[in-house]
């Protein structure tokens, strides 16, 4: 029987980006199916209301929405929906997903993440498990990523430093803050090793993208320049120009319809107006970040998958894995500094590209020994002035702040300091505790069941979270810092999300096999961050990037 | 911190257990004063009636000029337009319709609490009677919520883009020696213009 398309592509951010962009290129037939909207850069301005006081890039949560799960002080857990408690777990709901608006600090996970059981044992109440792949497997797609994307940064040797097939980046690290000569000061004489960050940030241009503006507002803006290198920007403009690739937007599934026999037939998807449609490819790829990855399966029910695709063994949605660790603050105050340093520290536009990796593993007989750490990163305040003035909109009585001592506030948080900031990113192990399921009273506007995520978090994490944050704060006051503090919690952070779809070698405790694929299903994939049964201690999106290009050239072999 | 968050659920059980004590504000009035994005900045504060006239009152008590650091000018409420600014957004698209009510039904709770206490309508306060009204309104659930809400559309009038009708001249911004990123939105990149919808957030973690 004849397809529509060789390959249907749900989601379009960095998961499936990758497989669009190879595939296409192949001169395979690909349609994209994007449930948000098709904005560019001309769309893209530096306008705190567009990107962070209105959700204009992701869904309206009385329309979609998710249940979220947390445990109370007496133990027990109580849910409540995201519109109720207007905790929005959305990303960006747009072509190329949430990558228009990540920050882009990228790190390749470890060998050691691979093989995390081996390397350093069990934790009780963890589903530790090793990868059913290595790290030699998926360095030359770290390498790709780092061209295709176009990553930049700068090599500096260290003993925790990964090994790689290339000398250096292909493209120099961007122009960089004064403070980091502040920072790479403290660190040598506390004997730290201060490394560069690396950015999926151009800072040449790349064929049609221009290079970084240096405007200082990054993160949760979609780029201007083309240079932040988003799924969109990177891969999918290619994908498009080859004239094998279609992007669908406003085009929600809501089902994989299979067959007798387990394997998937078409995807069913809303369209713009609302009509439900259907495409058939011979291989379909799920890609639409993970908790919706998950929840998209588990209502796809079919002859041979009664409680959802690749759920024959109720794997589907658990282990779903968080960004643990958290963040603090040191102030440094411009009456303390002499006219040139103070002009230096207000810059705006460069970038604080400096983190610590010293103990990304450690041993500390308080820790049992050797132990799996993580890393820190450092980064000035965001420079979103609302955000800002909102931190002093309550008084330390918890009372509104208002007239006179209201503006003396904002003058102080304004005009007084920079803050630098640091985040602590580690292991957030997967439990039993986490994970996603489909809610039984909330639906969506088109009245699918929404996905239901248990948000616990393993004790562990924190423990690991203060250790690091002791050491950033170190840091920070040996720079001369004041008023510095941090907040480590299990409160997850939205848009560090991955799992519920781990891959691995035994249909019983996986859900893909090592190629992504589901164990049953002969022709689905899976390329978001759902495949990782650990997370490393690092943001997801390189990995990402990296494990999507390996499934690409599987996928190639195949259609 | 805690405190401003009020989710959706208590917020319309304030409303319910409030509107019926409140004195009501015919839909046609409302209406009337609704402006659109391009109105004429000399006519923000013109001939204004209730419930703008009061709403204007509170926001420069709550935000007044030349107080907070007196050697050095620095905007008021009227000087940014926080009014303007206010009015376009309850009359963007997809903005709430409960929090747009509840906002113009807190001006009528506002008053009848003035009266009580002083025997006249907010505007006709002096400073200190002004503030002694806002202190008791913030002692109930609902006052509180009425005026963070009202504090929040005013933080949002001094250091939003020009382009929404707050920060006249880029006087917040300037007084704040904020540095604006670039470029910044025209008329037709506002945010309820990017795509067909758009709601406030109430609440989102995300590391960078």
């Amino acid at each position: 029987m004849s397809k529509d398309y060789d390959v249907c592509v749900i989601g379009s951010g960095a998961g499936a980006g990758p497989i669009i962009s190879e595939l296409s290129k192949q001169g395979k037939s690909v349609l994209v199916l994007e449930k948000g909207p098709w904005l560019t850069e001309k769309d893209f301005t530096k306008d705190e209301m567009a990107c962070c006081r209105r959700s204009v890039y992701t869904p309206k949560l009385e329309d979609e929405q998710h249940v979220l799960e947390e445990q109370n002080n007496d133990g027990n857990w109580s849910s409540e929906a995201t519109s109720e408690s207007g905790w929005d777990f959305w990303n960006g709901n747009v072509v190329g997903g949430s990558s228009n608006f990540m920050s882009g600090y990228f790190y390749r996970i470890k060998p050691k993440d691979f093989r995390l059981l081996s390397e350093f044992g069990p934790i009780k109440g963890a589903n530790i498990v090793d990868w059913p792949i290595s790290y030699e497997d998926m360095e030359p797609y770290f390498t790709k990523a780092e061209t295709e994307i176009g990553i930049s940064g700068k090599i500096v040797a260290h003993k925790h430093q990964e090994p790689r097939s290339t000398k250096d980046f292909p493209y120099p690290p961007t122009l960089e803050h004064p403070v980091v000569n502040k920072i790479d000061k403290a660190c040598n004489e506390l004997n730290l090793t201060s490394l560069p960050t690396p950015r999926a940030i151009l800072s040449r241009p790349k064929q049609k993208r221009n290079s970084c503006e240096y405007s200082g507002y990054c993160g949760s803006y979609g780029c201007h320049s083309g240079a932040k290198g988003s799924a969109r920007a990177a891969l999918l403009d290619d994908a498009v120009a080859t004239g094998h690739c279609e992007i669908r937007t406003r085009s929600k599934v809501y089902k994989l319809k299979s067959d007798n026999k387990g394997k998937v037939v078409e995807a069913l998807y809303y369209d713009t107006q609302n009509k439900s449609q259907s495409v058939s490819a011979k291989i379909f790829v799920v890609a639409c970040h993970a908790i919706e990855t998950s929840r998209l399966l588990l209502a796809s029910n079919g002859p041979k998958h009664p409680h959802g695709l690749g759920n024959n063994y109720s794997q589907l949605g658990k282990n779903l894995l968080f960004s643990a660790g958290g963040s603090g603050t040191g102030e440094f105050h411009y009456s303390e500094m002499d006219k040139l340093t103070a002009s230096n520290m207000k810059t705006r536009g460069p970038f604080v590209n400096r983190g610590l990796q010293d103990w990304y593993y450690f041993n500390d007989k308080k820790f049992g020994g050797q132990t799996k750490g993580g890393i820190i990163d450092f980064l000035l305040r965001h420079p979103n002035p609302i955000s800002k003035a909102m931190s002093v909109k309550w008084n330390d009585e918890g009372n509104l702040n208002w007239g006179h001592n209201l503006k003396h506030d904002l003058k102080s948080v304004f005009t007084e300091s920079q803050d630098l900031r640091f985040e602590v990113f580690n292991d957030w192990l997967p439990t039993d505790n986490c994970f996603v399921s489909l809610d039984t009273n909330v639906k969506d506007k088109w009245g699918s069941a929404v996905a239901k995520v248990r948000l616990g978090y393993h004790e562990h994490d924190l423990k690991i979270g203060e250790f690091l944050s002791t050491k950033a704060k170190n840091v920070l006051r040996q720079m001369g810092a004041k008023n510095i503090r941090s907040n480590i919690s299990g409160s997850p952070p939205a848009n560090l999300v991955a799992g519920g779809c781990r891959f691995g070698n035994d249909i019983k405790t996986s859900v893909l096999d090592a190629d992504c694929k589901v164990h049953d299903v002969e022709n689905l994939y899976i390329t978001d961050g759902s495949f990782m049964p650990t997370g490393g201690s690092v943001p997801y999106t390189w990995t990402i990037y990296a494990n999507s290009f390996r499934v690409a050239d599987i996928i190639k072999n195949r259609v | 911190m805690k405190k401003s968050i009020l989710n959706r659920r208590q917020f319309i059980q304030i409303l319910a257990l409030t509107s019926a004590s409140w004195p009501l504000i015919s839909h046609a009035e409302k209406i009337a004063h609704l402006q659109t994005l391009g109105q004429q900045a000399n006519l923000v504060y013109k001939n204004l009636s209730d419930p703008w006239l009061s709403i204007a009152e509170v926001q420069e008590h709550l935000f007044p000029a030349n107080e907070a650091v007196p050697t050095t000018q620095s905007p008021g409420a009227k000087d940014i337009y926080a009014l303007r600014f206010l009015r376009n957004m309850l009359d963007a698209p997809d903005t709430d319709t409960e929090e747009k009510e509840f906002i113009i039904k807190g001006v009528g709770w506002l008053n009848d609490l003035s009266f009580k206490i002083h025997q006249k309508r907010f505007i006709y306060l002096n400073t200190t009677e002004k503030e002694t009204v806002l202190r008791k309104t913030e002692d109930s659930r609902a006052g509180s919520r009425w005026l963070n809400l009202i504090l929040t559309y005013l933080i949002e009038a001094l250091l939003s883009d020009p382009v929404y009708g707050g920060n006249k001249d880029k006087k917040g911004w300037q007084w704040l020696e904020h540095i604006a990123g670039f470029p910044t939105p025209t008329t037709e990149q506002v945010y309820f213009k990017l795509t067909d919808r758009s709601h406030n957030i109430t609440r989102r973690r995300t590391k960078a």
